[in-house]
């Protein structure tokens, strides 16, 4: 991890300075938009395959469970092993993957006794496993930051502050022992407490200890005063190297795997016949899965990353038909929609409208006295970003839109009532039935319309030149007869049959 | 309920809810004995609570279960919580109108997960999850801001999100119990509906019944359900609270009304005794431990109900195996003896082991010992009555394949063909005996 940061900030120092980085690091803004973006980008890579593929919620049960391995590898390591606990340690990072990917197996075990179904086995696994590592939680690491509300919606807007420093020039480490000479030694009674006496009775026994020897990185030795020349250095959050880490193995597994995804997705029989494994392609999926829950537990919690999983492919999904394609748009419409959700978090909608001012509205709408300053959760504002990105892809999309379906039913409704009205008259013109059939008076009784409804479609036909009114009756013109020829002979074909006129 | 006249799975049911009481109330002593838990009117309080919620979530969870829309429960109960902060905004910290907050929610993501599925491709499990974390992400955006707002930070609504069962005060549980009992009217009103559209909704439709107001109703009553159990059980882990006694009802019975009863017990368990448990220490969060209790209740089933348990089945496939290996080795000695001369002719032990392996060994020892057959040094060899019983068996697999060829023609009853089993207790009388008269026509 260290190397891996090192090399990046070297890569950097190509190109701006070390001021510039730190600066732009130091802001929660930046960072927080750089870590949203780049969860973005890796779950809805992998979200794309899993939307495929009929398994969303499948993201949603590991990145459940994910937490349980979290907690567990987290109390090995400090109550077990004694190592400081870090949630970005690569242990914990392997060990929180493995309890995912067991969730897959736990609720195959389930399905596979044939005692309970798919839906059920998942709905059944996976809030036992939370349930059992929420009560370890707070029975056990209360203390610790892996609090309720860290599990649940991240930390993202503190991850700035929680950096790595790299030192590239004046490095020098201080040592402090007991005899050097900025050593701080002070006198401490051994025994006082023990038999109860003050420092100034006789009897007390004293020690010399040293409050600050150790020994102190450059960033520390710098703060601390030790060193007399500025050592250079830059602090880079931790948690962006975890989630560029995460991304940048979805992108290699999706471009890599490219094919055989595509393939094990859309015909996992075929896949099989011609030599590919989907059982191991599947797990391989679900393993990163797991690595990216994980990578995303610190900024977002174990619930709202399964948004960065299915929402952005899902609105993809809605705007194309190719794999390639909605493997690009995904990830864009999840960053776009963790950039503008950190301004949503600080009040600002699309950079258009203030929270504030809706807030002042419902004030004076209720007569409530609700403070007007919104400051709110920034990977829950992420979220919701993505999902109103969602809405408007839904609402808007030229061939899967609300709008455009909705008109395109419209339409097919139009056209049916106009064949159904033609084929009507052309079947009883010029037969015995004719004077029952077609009179515009009573025509409506035949369809079992309503009378606006029959006089609406009938004034359309006329417009349209099919049909014309002769004494009250219908009958078709023309070019209704030319019409009606046209969609019968089309439908006809549609079904392969004869034509039996 | 006269007893003479109840079903094998009728008795069963009882006696498992019988059971369940037993334990319930036992739990209480014990309980006390084992975690020193103290029955304070607080432990009692939440204890009737987690029961009646229980009744209420296992029930209408059965429906949930068997429609196979386990998973929307999950997405309902996190879809609550927006619901609960906005009617906090708005009207300050009332149950009653956070829960009915909470309700239209869930009922709008409902619906909205309705519109997704009827207007787009996305199946359902990608509705439901973009609902779910969308309605939660808002929900956690406004509680965020209410945290912000000053004296509201205390009012708690935290604990929604993973229930919080010191919170229940008298009054709730009477709101509870009061829209439960109307849950369960409702329920019971509309039986007949819910039954039909549940199992066949297209016979339903066919019948002229409204499968979409149905369908719908039964949903609101899920939604209610989920509601009640917020404050107890919490957003997250709700779905649990409402499919795990269904899911461990399942597995006793085959009938609606006797695993909705069985349900609700199960239901009343987990909620009483995760309640009480939760009460050992301030620390044990009550929606967690709810649910532990009834996943117990669910793994518990699935190894122990009769016929479908695990326990069950490997107990009875044990016996198969025993029996199994009982005939292929009497089976195995007959054939061999009569190609060799008679049937009394001794079989080398060589040869019957290189044959069976750990299953002829498993079959000899029970032949011996129901002196079907003798040692000889090194061999074995068929007693009296182990020829007579090889000879029955014989005569068994003849009629099978006498059966196998002219069962058509026959007219016989179809069977599932199964060799192990002497055809004579299968087959009725009468076409044993057609079966019989053709071994006379035609002597192998």
């Amino acid at each position: 991890m260290m190397a891996l940061e090192r090399w990046l900030i070297e890569l950097l120092l190509h190109f701006v300075s070390r001021d510039e980085i730190n600066a732009f690091l130091r802001s929660p803004q930046n960072t927080a938009t750089i870590i949203g973006c780049l969860i973005a980008v890796s779950g809805a890579l992998l979200g794309t395959f899993l939307l495929l593929r009929g398994m969303a919620l499948t993201s949603d049960a590991i990145s459940h469970t994910v937490l349980l391995g979290i907690v567990v590898a987290f109390l090995l390591m400090t109550d077990v092993f004694g190592m400081a606990g870090d949630t970005s340690s690569p242990w914990l990072i392997l060990g929180a993957s493995l309890a995912g990917v067991g969730t897959v197996v736990l609720t195959e075990l389930l399905y596979r006794s044939g005692l309970l179904r798919q839906d059920a086995a998942l709905g059944l696994a996976f809030p036992l496993l939370f349930a059992i590592a929420v009560i370890l939680v707070s029975r056990f690491a209360e203390d610790v930051h892996l609090d309720e509300d860290a599990v649940l919606v991240g930390e993202i807007g503190l991850a700035w502050a929680n950096t790595n420093s790299h030192c590239f020039d004046n490095c020098a480490t201080v040592t402090i022992s007991p005899d050097h000479p900025q050593a701080k030694m002070a006198r401490q009674c051994r025994n006082c407490r023990e038999l109860g006496i003050s420092p100034r009775d006789e009897g007390a026994q004293f020690v010399e200890i040293c409050s600050n020897c150790g020994s102190y990185s450059p960033a520390q030795a710098w703060q601390a005063g030790y060193l007399q020349k500025e050592p250079l250095l830059v602090f880079f959050p931790k948690s962006i190297t975890v989630t560029l880490v995460m991304t940048a193995l979805s992108l290699l597994f999706v471009i890599i795997f490219y094919k055989e995804l595509k393939l094990t997705t859309f015909d996992a029989a075929l896949a099989k016949a011609l030599g590919f494994r989907p059982g191991v392609m599947n797990y391989a999926l679900m393993i990163l899965v797991s690595l990216v829950a994980v990578g995303a537990f610190d900024a977002v919690g174990s619930i709202l990353v399964i948004a960065f999983f299915i929402i952005p492919p899902a609105a993809a999904y809605l705007l194309t038909d190719r794999l390639a394609i909605m493997l690009l748009l995904g990830p864009l419409i999840g960053a776009a929609g963790a950039f503008f959700g950190y301004d949503l978090a600080r009040g600002k909608f699309f950079g258009i409208i203030e929270v504030a001012d809706i807030i002042a509205g419902v004030n004076s709408i209720f007569g409530l006295d609700l403070p007007e300053n919104w400051d709110s959760s920034i990977s829950a504002s992420m979220v919701l970003m993505i999902f109103i990105i969602f809405a408007l892809a839904w609402v808007l999309s030229p061939r899967y839109g609300l709008i455009s379906t909705l008109i395109r039913r419209a339409n097919q409704r139009r056209r049916f009532n106009d064949q159904v009205v033609l084929a009507h008259i052309h079947n009883h013109q010029f037969t015995d039935r004719h004077a029952t059939e077609l009179r515009v008076k009573t025509l409506h009784i035949h369809f079992r319309w309503t009378v606006r409804k029959m006089a609406r479609v009938l004034a359309r036909l006329r417009a349209l030149g099919f049909v014309a009114l002769v004494d009250g009756f219908a009958e078709l013109t023309e070019r209704g007869e030319t019409q009606v020829h046209a969609f019968r002979s089309a439908m006809l074909e549609a079904h392969n049959m004869p034509d039996i006129e | 309920m006269k007893l003479k006249s109840m079903s094998a799975e009728d008795k069963r049911v009882w006696l498992t809810i019988a059971a369940i009481v037993l334990l319930g109330i036992c739990f209480l002593p014990i309980g006390q004995w084992l975690f020193g838990i103290r029955y304070t009117y607080t432990v009692r309080v939440v204890a009737l609570g987690g029961s009646i919620l229980g009744v209420i979530s296992g029930t209408l969870g059965c429906f949930a279960v068997l429609r196979r829309e386990s998973l929307m429960g999950d997405a309902l109960s996190h879809a609550a919580l927006p619901g609960i902060a906005v009617a906090f905004l708005l009207a300050g910290r009332d149950l009653g109108l956070l829960l009915i907050g909470a309700g239209i929610a869930s009922w709008i993501a409902l619906r909205f997960i309705a519109a997704l599925l009827a207007t787009t491709r996305l199946k359902q499990d990608a509705a439901m999850g973009i609902v779910l974390a969308s309605w939660f992400a808002g929900g956690i955006a406004l509680l965020a801001y209410i945290q912000s707002i000053p004296d509201a930070s205390q009012a708690g609504l935290d604990q929604f999100i993973f229930g919080q069962a010191a919170a229940i005060i008298e009054s709730d549980v009477l709101l509870i119990s009061g829209v439960g009992a109307a849950v369960l009217l409702a329920l019971a009103l509309f039986w007949k509906e819910f039954k039909l559209v549940t199992f066949d909704g297209e016979f339903a439709g066919a019948n002229g019944f409204q499968v979409g107001l149905i369908n719908t109703l039964l949903s609101t009553l899920i939604v209610i359900a989920i509601v009640l159990g917020l404050q107890l059980a919490g957003v997250i882990l709700m779905v649990g609270m409402l499919i795990a006694p269904g899911i461990a009802a399942r597995q006793w019975t085959q009938k609606l009304n006797h695993m909705v009863i069985l349900a609700a017990v199960f239901g009343a368990f987990a909620g009483g005794v995760g309640a009480v448990i939760s009460a050992i220490d301030a620390d044990i969060p009550t929606g967690p431990m709810i649910i532990v209790v009834a996943f117990s209740l669910v793994l518990a089933s699935m190894a122990l109900a009769p016929g479908r348990g695990l326990l069950w089945s490997s107990w009875r496939r044990r016996l198969d195996s025993r029996r199994f290996a009982r005939q292929n080795a009497l089976r195995d000695l007959y054939r061999y003896a009569l190609s060799h001369g008679s049937p009394g002719t001794p079989v080398p032990d060589a040869f019957i082991r290189g044959i069976g392996d750990r299953s002829a060994a498993l079959g000899l020892a029970q032949l011996l010992s129901s002196g079907l057959v003798e040692t000889r040094g090194d061999s074995w060899q068929l007693t009296r009555s182990g020829i007579e019983a090889a000879r029955r068996d014989a005569h068994s697999l003849r009629l099978w394949d006498l059966y196998r060829l002219h069962a058509d023609d026959l007219g016989l009853p179809l069977l599932a063909e199964d060799r192990h089993l002497d055809i004579r207790d299968v087959l009725p009388a009468a076409a044993v005996g057609q079966l019989e008269a053709m071994t006379g026509q035609r002597p192998n």
